[in-house]
């Protein structure tokens, strides 16, 4: 029972989760209305792109890369979805197709370059996010599509039962589905055991190259997914999707306890990073503190999670030695 | 399954970006065998190692399986066709648990059906077991110490099945009993019919376990594959440098009226050292000898003031210092360091001679309004890389392009310019060449008689016995004994290994 | 030159592989080692894309567009150098926009509110900079953690924290000869926000070759452990870097100022983020390594020339306009792709000239 208990308050999602509860019974406590249907509601959908947001970074995180172009892909994919539909009358579900395709095209491109180079993820994505942000930019003419079937608008704001909206249907999918992946997947423990120690996963016959690339295409499939959920949310394909993406998501995989080196993310604590995310911004509204203030409790909280991690991390490696 | 499969490299030849790292090497291994393969420290034998396991390429000749030529293309085709390898380097990755190291290759899964971790574990358990390693292969590798870690590398090695498997120093962190079950499993694969490639430094072992022998000098065969039989120590060692081993006939002199120049007062530092008592002269040569882990390099780095201490003092030159960190050890206290780990905390490899040489003295040299030329370095650092004769087109050129040698000897170099009195030397032989490690230990001894007092860390005991005054024996972060060097080899040795054997008696 | 012994080959060979790889680099004659220098390739790049934009628009050689052109190049040279000096560490600096800003809108704000003549104002806001970035280098040293994952939290905490007290309100009743200095001309065609730039990259060239300072941050980019060990300060010598960093990027800002005549919260996008592109553009074109101990000042410089140089002629062509960013991204990519090809090429004739 203790040993289960302990191990339990071990894994990276407990402090996450038990950071939840605290703050969602504070913040009720000072008003009440913070746990009402409809303010639920309000978290779950901003959760659900964000969470999708978030495990596009994760994926990228666990081979111990960081892609700065999730936004560009994101936005190029919605306003792509978007424009299918409005300018040749695509039907929803294959501009969602092309869209998605488009995503994991930009995945496979910055995965490819980054695996067959050898150049810094850092710098190929930097170029990537500047070449597809630029595309974006120049096929809209920074111009939004207006004309989103009602279809895809209901989608976006209308609930299955009582507070849960419909995009938090395929945001739980891809937490399952990444879980699946990572954890039971031998594609998902390559990504981790490259991430976890390159040379070593080379040496036993894995790819590095096909890995990598792997990991960024499905990193491009989940930035295009978010994008076109956003677009189905705000009811219009804004070309400016995707802009604000990056600090979130390094936020929520590092709040759920993922190792910037590489080889140790978690699916569940990255969910749980990014509701956290989502009640500080609502509790800033319900408090009526500038939304501005988002931005510094956001890096804060990298700067804290980082911090906890580094010890964690430093514990880790001290019990390894004693062993 | 009992079918042998003998291996052979023909003509091998491999060339580096400025380097022939091998040339015309061969290396016959039969079915049944266990095959010896020795070297001094850059012979070549990991890189022979990663051609035979596809990780490089030959640019000329060629690998045959039981006679017919085969081409790896990467380590997954040498696995396949049944060549397994525990390499030097740690090899496993550290989260994963160690079930799903050993199958990491063998991991199986579609999109609807997933990895099946029971069946991982139950495999990986089948081959713990024949190692007769007591482990659960659920548990985390980050959790295992070193040893354990070799030994589920070799499990996994030995999982593949391969019928030839090539083990890179697999007994250097095993214990004496650890590494007898391991001989013993060696030798009941090689009557099963598998060939074995051995590569150890402790000769002993080799003689022990080996049947047939190659030795690399120099990127070439020194010996072309033989039977052991008939082939002594002093044979081995030999075909592994060219020449008889030598011990330089210095004379241990008595420094105990000299000056005290570095003193640890019962010392117990942040990282584990307990009641360090140890003092060093001027012009003497301590030895530390103690085996890897003793934590050697850890109170070198105490000393240098990177960790702190929690009792006791360091004197220096008789006066009780407080070191706040390298700049101050170096800068005020005339305390240099040259490490064991050269490219990493030795040298910055991608900078020019002239650029290591001279970094202890910038600050020194800098002149009006804080400026510094490189004439002005070139002038003081000059004499000394000259004095080392050091082989380089010129003080422009990259050090990571110099030899081992060489490189050696600027890190030797930068201290000399720096004019420190007290020296700490870290495993000063490794990686380098039979004459630079002669050369280098005159040095050391020429430094000592012109004053300097040089605290001498080595594993290697011929290097410590060769050289030191006196030598202090370390085990577990404590001072176990201390001993005058009568410079009798075996004499001193055994000495040494009682004491530090006599913690089991402890 | 001394053929290194075979006997330690494989020990060489590795240390080969991670050593740049121009191992025969000084054995070519000197007309064929300017020829192959970066510095070199952005010059002839330069002159290049400069005829053709002369001859094909009309605009692009008049005198009022080179001196437009020199105005903007200025400030994205600068934004270069602010990132140029943290890359020299190994790492680098997400929140020098972020920081830039905040310098601005300090000085914005001591010149309106608190009244402060330009010359104390302009202090003020390099030492708010270097501040910001004392804040980022002290951060990293003390976790040991990248700089990467620190500056991208410190870029949204600066930004947020100046949007809150600025309340996003621009600060546009500054004193005129801020935008005098702006809009001053030499000869016609040259802003004095270039000399400016000129000056600072003469400074910066200075530092590393002739000072222990600039010695001590290249031996520390280049392998800390090493340095450290031979008695270089690192973690100082980081917290340095990044205060350096933080007053060029204070720098970048008040020129910014100069050119636009007011200090407005959105000069560099949201969080700064607009920076990222020129400040990497640069360096990067201009060979400084990204892993860190080496730099080439005058290469980066040339970098920022030539992004301004192509930035301004697709303008003039109009085809920049939306498509603009997808050039910049092409054109970073394909200097890192040449850069790599170059070195293959030096290594390829390194060991043809053995």
């Amino acid at each position: 029972m203790t040993a289960a208990f302990s191990r339990f308050l071990r894994t990276d999602w407990f402090g996450p989760l038990a950071i939840i509860v605290a703050a969602s019974i504070g913040i009720s406590i000072f008003d009440p209305s913070f746990l009402s249907p409809f303010n639920i509601q309000i978290l779950l959908l901003a959760a659900a792109v964000n969470c999708v947001i978030a495990m596009s970074q994760m994926v990228i995180i666990a081979i111990g890369q960081m892609n700065l172009a999730i936004g560009a892909i994101g936005g190029l994919s919605a306003i792509c979805f978007a424009g299918l539909m409005q300018v040749w009358g695509f039907p929803p579900i294959l501009a969602a197709a092309a869209g998605l395709a488009i995503g994991v095209a930009a995945g496979l491109i910055n995965g490819y370059l980054i695996a067959r180079t050898g150049i810094s993820a850092f710098i190929i994505t930097l170029a990537s996010l500047s070449i597809f942000k630029g595309a974006d930019l120049g096929i809209t003419r920074a111009q939004p599509f207006y004309n989103i079937p009602a279809s895809v608008k209901a989608f976006g704001n209308t609930t299955i039962i009582g507070p849960i909206p419909w995009l938090a249907l395929p945001a739980a999918l891809i937490v399952a589905g990444m879980w699946y992946l990572l954890y039971r997947q031998r594609i998902g423990r390559y990504i981790l055991a490259v991430g976890g120690n390159a040379n070593a996963a080379e040496l036993s016959g894995i790819s590095i190259a096909r890995t990598v690339i792997s990991a960024h295409a499905i990193s491009g499939f989940l930035a295009a997914l978010a994008g076109i959920m956003l677009v189905a949310r705000l009811q219009l394909g804004q070309p400016s999707i995707g802009d604000d993406w990056l600090i979130l998501s390094f936020a929520a995989p590092v709040i759920g306890g993922a190792a910037l080196s590489g080889g140790h993310v978690s699916v569940f604590g990255t969910s749980f990073g990014v509701v956290i995310v989502a009640i500080i911004t609502q509790a800033l509204v319900i408090f009526h503190i500038d939304p501005y203030f988002v931005e510094v409790v956001l890096g804060l909280l990298i700067l804290w999670a980082v911090g906890v991690n580094r010890l964690r991390e430093v514990r880790f490696q001290n019990v390894a030695r004693a062993a | 399954m009992s079918s042998t499969l003998s291996l052979e490299a023909r003509g091998i030849q491999k060339a580096f970006p400025g380097v022939l790292a091998l040339q015309d090497v061969t290396l016959t291994m039969r079915g049944g065998s266990i095959h010896a393969l020795l070297g001094e420290n850059g012979a070549g034998k990991s890189t022979l190692i990663k051609i035979i396991t596809g990780v490089h390429h030959p640019d000329e000749g060629e690998l045959r399986l039981n006679g017919a030529p085969v081409r790896f293309e990467g380590p997954r085709d040498a696995i396949a066709a049944g060549v397994g390898v525990v390499h030097q380097e740690r090899n496993l990755i550290p989260r994963f648990s160690v079930g799903e190291n050993i199958m990491l290759e063998r991991l199986d899964s579609g999109l609807i059906r997933p990895i099946d971790y029971d069946a991982v574990h139950a495999e990986a358990r089948r081959w713990l077991e024949i190692l007769e390693l007591d482990l659960d292969p659920r548990t985390p590798v980050s959790q295992l110490n070193v040893a354990k870690v070799q030994l589920v590398e070799i499990a996994k090695a030995l999982s593949l099945r391969s019928r030839v498997l090539l083990l890179d120093e697999p007994t250097a962190s095993l214990t004496p009993q650890e590494a007898e079950i391991l001989f013993r499993l060696l030798r009941k694969l090689r009557d099963e019919g598998a060939s074995l490639l051995f590569v150890s430094h402790k000769l002993e072992e080799v003689q022990q376990i080996c049947d047939e022998v190659t030795v690399l000098r120099d990127g070439r065969n020194a010996c072309p594959s033989r039977p052991m039989a008939g082939l002594g120590r002093q044979d081995l060692v030999r075909l592994m440098i060219g020449r008889n081993e030598q011990i330089p006939d210095w004379k241990p002199t008595d420094h105990s009226d000299a000056q005290t120049m570095l003193a640890l007062k019962n010392v117990s530092t942040a990282l584990g050292h307990a009641n360090i008592d140890l003092a060093v002269r001027q012009g003497e040569i301590v030895g530390l000898y103690g085996l890897v882990g003793a934590g050697r390099t850890e109170l070198a780095k105490c000393i240098l003031g990177l960790y702190p201490l929690t009792e006791g003092q360091i004197e220096i030159a008789g006066r009780p210092e407080r070191i706040a960190g390298v700049a101050d050890a170096i800068h005020r206290c005339g305390i240099g360091y040259i490490s064991e780990d050269r490219k990493q905390e030795g040298l910055i490899l991608a900078h020019t001679v002239l650029e290591n040489a001279g970094i202890t003295v910038w600050r020194k040299l800098a002149g009006r309004f804080g400026l510094l030329r490189d004439e002005t370095v070139r002038t003081h650092v000059s004499p000394v890389i000259a004095e080392l004769e050091v082989r380089t087109p010129s003080l422009a050129q990259v050090v990571g392009n110099l030899s081992g040698g060489n490189q050696q000897k600027i890190s030797v170099a930068k201290w000399l310019a720096a004019g420190v009195r007290i020296l700490i030397v870290d495993e000063p032989s490794v990686g380098i060449d039979i004459k630079t490690k002669a050369y280098i230990h005159e040095l050391l001894r020429h430094l000592a008689d012109e004053g300097t007092a040089i605290l001498l860390i080595t594993s290697d005991m011929p290097e410590m016995i060769t050289v030191a005054d006196r030598i202090v024996v370390m085990d577990d972060y404590r001072i176990k004994g201390e001993l005058a060097n009568s410079r009798r080899y075996t004499e001193v040795s055994e000495s040494i290994m009682a004491l530090i054997h006599a913690r089991d008696a402890a | 030159m001394d053929a290194p012994t075979p006997i330690e080959s494989s020990q060489a060979a590795s240390d080969a592989k991670r050593a740049p790889p121009s191992i025969a680099w000084t054995e070519l004659p000197a007309p064929a080692r300017m020829l192959l220098t970066n510095e070199f390739g952005l010059i002839a790049l330069i002159a290049i894309f400069g005829a053709i934009f002369a001859l094909g628009t009309p605009g692009f050689g008049s005198q009022f567009n080179l001196y437009t052109l020199g105005r903007t190049m200025a400030i994205d040279i600068m934004i270069g150098f602010s990132m140029m000096v943290v890359i020299v560490t190994g790492g680098l600096n997400l929140s020098v926009g972020a920081i830039g800003v905040c310098a601005a809108m300090g000085m914005g704000w001591l010149l309106e509110r608190v009244g402060l003549p330009l010359p104390l104002a302009i202090v003020g806001a390099l030492a708010l900079g270097g501040a910001l970035g004392a804040v980022n280098g002290a951060l990293i040293v003390r976790s040991g953690l990248h700089s990467f994952i620190i500056t991208l939290a410190t870029m949204s905490v600066f930004f947020g924290v100046m949007v809150f007290i600025t309340r996003a309100q621009a600060f546009r009743d500054l004193p005129p000869e801020i935008s005098a200095f702006g809009k001053m001309r030499i000869e016609g065609y040259v802003s004095a926000l270039l000399i400016v730039s000129v000056v600072v990259g003469l400074g910066l060239m200075a530092l590393y070759r002739l000072t222990p300072l600039g010695r001590d941050m290249l031996a520390a980019g280049a392998k800390a452990a090493a340095a450290e060990l031979s008695g270089v300060r690192v973690g100082r010598i980081f917290v340095i870097c990044h205060i350096l960093s933080g007053i060029l990027a204070g720098v970048a800002a008040i020129m910014l100022v100069a050119r636009t005549g007011a200090a407005i919260p959105s000069m560099a996008g949201d969080l700064g983020q607009d920076w990222l592109l020129p400040a990497f553009l640069g360096p990067v074109l201009g060979g400084t390594a990204l892993a860190g101990g080496r730099v080439s000042v005058f290469g980066a410089f040339l970098g920022s020339v030539l992004v301004s140089e192509l930035t301004n002629g697709l303008l003039q062509y109009r085809i920049g306009e939306f498509w603009l960013q997808t050039w910049l991204g092409l054109l970073l990519l394909l200097a890192v792709l040449m850069d790599l090809a170059r070195r293959s090429l030096l290594t390829r004739m390194g060991s043809l000239a053995r």
